[in-house]
């Protein structure tokens, strides 16, 4: 299927959904009139109307009017959901589900047999197209599918393919990762105000810094401890800084940081 | 050419079994001293060839290259004592940690114009020909001073030229380094004999493992955390074991380490300066027999404690 022809559909119109249709949108390889997008109530259609895509308050429209299916609704209504647009999802459909914690095997379950499923892990920043989304494909979809879903999604930030036990992982580190910056941001911000910088200049300071940092480490294809060294002059102020860190046990607390949230992720999928 | 070691002790000891094993200088054209004629370098010295006497004055006469490889609160007395006999001939390297070059040349210049003096910063394994050496070179040294001994020390390790403020510095990473590997090395058989290891084969296996990481290093152009990385598989073992490292502060735990070593150097250079040890020490160069003398202050009492948690420095005290 070429990009532009396929017709793509949302259950749920939140923040993940928003994000992923901005994304497709804005590469110009979907038409917007080819987007539909329901959710119960019309609280957040509006923002996906001023994009050019159609809206409903039904699900299993959005299923009869798409060939590939976001499914992008909090986890536990996802069973629900299933249930309700299983009757109406062809061979021809291809499901990527969003909701965290929700296994391959569970959606297939819920699915008719044949049905073609990939299971998709996206991060916050996708809304601004810095996003990190990596997916799995389920026992019915082929590279095709996968090469579809990357190209299509490419627009929302970095996408990877992977086997479903990355997933978690990847919800730890990036999904709540995306958390952990902000924590970062917010204690280098305070560090500032310490040293005496009003608090507001200090976090916008505290922003950029982590986003010039993050786009150097992206672009230059450096190994980040190269750079790190890059920047530490012999006995200056950065190698002085580094060391509270370490004193501090930041890498040790960001390892273990990631292996909770990971742990959590697996923890949910048991359910 | 001669070369004279003052001092008879574990650098002189190490330093002379690397130059003859690297071939650079027959061992009858080296001479050592020490009054004290117990300590087991001494009988090593002799057993390989070396020329042993108890005066120093005897060791200055007999040589071109003088190795100052005394304790650095004994270099002053040292000095006094042979700077009556010291020729232009004369190329004066001390080892002493701490010690400036001006304060070498300060004490020389009273009995010769222009002293050649260089200073060097090395380390125990030279005995084994793997030293790291650095030297600085003194104000009336000429350039091929520099050339002779970066050969002499290059034919038992690493050898580089640097300014002599950074020689503290080395002090804490390479003149120290060794001690922190035993340390690590030790720890990492204990590791091996609880997992089930006999203890020979766990010391040889841990000693490989850093000797071939090291290499890995040194032949790589890689940045040592990327070298971490091709170790580690995902879920694997090592980064498990690394996450322990990192959660004990094993990075913080070094840095301290060689700042700590970096900053003791810099406290006994003082001392040196101080010339608090008398004159009568200089007979009796065991640091004991010297602190025996009435009125001397011990090196390492409480004043010249190693803090890095200052106010400067807060660092969160690990459990």
């Amino acid at each position: 299927m070429e990009p532009s022809e396929v017709k793509i559909g949302f259950i749920g119109a939140g923040n993940m959904a928003f994000g992923i249709t901005k994304g497709i949108l804005l590469s110009g390889g979907v038409l917007p009139r080819n987007v539909t997008v329901s959710a119960p109530s019309s609280n957040n259609l509006g923002r996906f109307q001023e994009l050019g895509a159609a809206v409903t308050h039904s699900n299993t429209e959005a299923v009869a009017a798409s060939r590939l299916i976001f499914l992008a609704v909090k986890p536990h209504l996802v069973p629900a959901i299933l249930r309700e647009v299983a009757p109406h999802v062809t061979r021809e459909h291809v499901v990527v589900s969003v909701a965290a914690g929700v296994t391959i095997a569970t959606l297939e379950e819920l699915l008719p047999p044949e049905s073609v499923v990939l299971r998709l892990m996206p991060n916050l920043p996708c809304m601004v197209q810095e996003g990190a989304l990596l997916f799995s494909r389920g026992s019915r979809a082929g590279p095709g599918e996968g090469a579809l879903l990357k190209t299509l999604l490419g627009p929302c930030g970095l996408v990877e393919e992977g086997p479903e036990s990355w997933i978690d992982a990847h919800t730890g580190l990036s999904g709540s990762g995306v958390a952990f910056v902000y924590l970062f941001a917010e204690a280098l911000a305070d560090g500032g105000v310490k040293m005496g910088m009003p608090s507001a200049l200090a976090q916008r300071i505290a922003a950029q810094t982590v986003l010039g940092a993050g786009r150097l480490l992206r672009d230059s294809g450096r190994h980040p401890a190269q750079l790190r060294s890059d920047v530490c002059t012999p006995g200056g102020t950065t190698i002085y800084g580094l060391h509270a860190l370490e004193l501090g046990g930041l890498r040790a607390a960001v390892m273990g940081a990631v292996e909770a949230a990971t742990e959590r992720a697996r923890e949910l999928g048991r359910k | 050419m001669s070369v004279g070691f003052i001092g008879a002790g574990q650098l002189a000891h190490a330093l002379v079994k690397g130059f003859t094993a690297a071939g650079v200088i027959a061992t009858h054209k080296i001479m050592a001293s020490s009054p004290d004629t117990e300590l087991p370098t001494v009988s090593g010295l002799r057993k390989m060839g070396v020329n042993f006497t108890t005066s120093n004055k005897e060791t200055a006469n007999r040589s071109d290259v003088l190795f100052l490889a005394v304790k650095p609160h004994i270099i002053p007395f040292v000095l006094d004592e042979i700077g009556p006999d010291i020729q232009d001939r004369h190329l004066i390297v001390s080892c002493a940690a701490g010690v400036t070059i001006s304060s070498i040349e300060k004490k020389l210049v009273q009995y010769r114009p222009a002293p050649r003096v260089m200073r060097c910063m090395t380390n125990t394994p030279v005995v084994v020909r793997e030293g790291a050496t650095v030297y600085a070179v003194g104000t009336h040294a000429e350039a091929e001073d520099g050339r002779l001994l970066e050969q002499l020390m290059a034919s038992v390790g690493f050898c580089t030229e640097v300014e002599e403020d950074l020689i503290d510095a080395v002090t804490g990473l390479s003149g120290s380094g060794p001690a922190y590997a035993f340390t690590a090395l030790d720890a990492l058989a204990d590791g091996g004999v609880k997992m089930g290891l006999p203890r020979r084969l766990a010391i040889r296996l841990g000693a490989q493992a850093l000797l071939g990481a090291a290499k890995m290093l040194l032949d790589s152009e890689q940045h040592p955390g990327q070298l971490k990385d091709n170790v580690c598989s995902p879920g694997g073992a090592t980064i498990h074991a690394l996450h322990f490292l990192e959660s004990g502060g094993f990075r913080s735990l070094l840095i301290n380490a060689v700042e700590a070593s970096c900053i003791r150097t810099r406290e006994l250079q003082s001392l040196a300066d101080q010339e608090s040890i008398s004159p009568a020490a200089i007979k009796k160069t065991t640091l004991d027999k010297v602190l025996q003398q009435p009125g001397v202050a011990a090196a390492g009492g409480p004043k010249a404690a190693v803090s890095l948690f200052n106010k400067s420095n807060p660092g969160r005290k690990r459990n």
